[in-house]
């Protein structure tokens, strides 16, 4: 006996919403962003404010002052005095230092001021270094000098 | 027997479906949203210089920045500044162009978003121009890695 199935008209075609490839998917998309979380690149940012456009209505107490330098080959110089290498990111010995005049001005309530003097050809990267490690000595009166300290 | 966890007749714990499908579009809304908020404004000429302890962005002051890009050519030997995909060749032009900006919005912060080989001299240079236009509030953006 031949049977003949019968052809369903197309108005019955189940066209249900089907769950499990929408999971599939949704998990896909899920773990790719989960993925791109941990390499992303996030942009930070030091603020800090331009010298002589700020209005003040207290007196300015002048604070004890920093020089920082920065040579044209990286080298990193606090008061005439060289530290850490050209090549060093850290910067350990400046961020120990600043941290030892931050608490000593901490102790004395008084303010610590710095100022970075970057030779012309000094690599941007290098005074973001520098912006870092005071970040980290938790200083945050930092104003820019063109020039040498003299 | 009343029991939690869609329990079937046979007392089995049966799999909810729709549960699951919120829990995993709440978790992928997060990460869109977290994934394209970080992206906006990324000049990809530019290598931003590493600083791991940098503050992270201020959302609410988002709407009060213009970004200065400042790309470095090591060919040419010299920077090329950028604002809002504009080239600006003089800074006399770019001044006029923030005096304008901070005329409409006083709270204007300026973001320098510098190549890591750039040349201080030319930071000092954007910082002199964006300092001329009356703008005192400035950042120096760097990347986390």
């Amino acid at each position: 006996m031949i049977s003949r199935r019968k052809r369903r008209p197309s108005s019955e075609v189940n066209l249900g919403f089907q769950i499990a490839p929408m999971i599939d998917v949704v998990f896909v998309i899920m773990l790719f962003f989960m993925a791109m979380v941990g390499a992303m690149k996030v942009e930070k940012a030091h603020n800090t404010k331009l010298p002589g456009t700020v209005e003040s209505k207290e007196e300015t107490v002048t604070p004890d002052e920093i020089a920082i330098r920065i040579d044209d080959e990286g080298q990193v110089y606090m008061n005439d005095d060289p530290l850490d290498s050209p090549t060093t990111k850290d910067l350990l010995e400046l961020t120990g230092n600043l941290n030892s005049l931050r608490e000593a001005s901490d102790a004395s309530k008084s303010k610590v001021l710095v100022t970075i003097y970057a030779d012309e050809l000094a690599h941007y990267e290098r005074v973001v270094d520098v912006l870092d490690a005071l970040s980290r000595a938790k200083i945050a009166d930092v104003t820019f000098q063109a020039g040498s300290p003299e | 027997m009343a029991g939690g966890g869609g329990g079937g007749e046979s007392g089995e714990p049966e799999f909810q479906i729709a549960p699951m499908i919120d829990v995993l579009l709440v978790l992928l809304c997060f990460f869109v949203s977290i994934t394209t908020a970080q992206v906006l404004k990324v000049d990809k000429n530019i290598v931003l210089p590493v600083s791991p302890n940098a503050k992270d962005r201020d959302q609410e002051m988002a709407k009060h920045e213009v970004a200065v890009n400042v790309r470095w050519d090591p060919a040419a030997s010299r920077a090329l500044l950028l604002v809002d995909d504009k080239e600006y060749p003089a800074t006399a032009d770019l001044i006029t162009y923030l005096k304008g900006r901070f005329g409409v919005d006083s709270s204007l912060r300026a973001v320098i978003r510098g190549d890591a080989k750039l040349p201080a001299i030319e930071i000092q240079k954007v910082m002199n121009a964006v300092g001329e236009s009356g703008i005192a509030d400035i950042s120096f953006a760097a990347s986390n890695r």
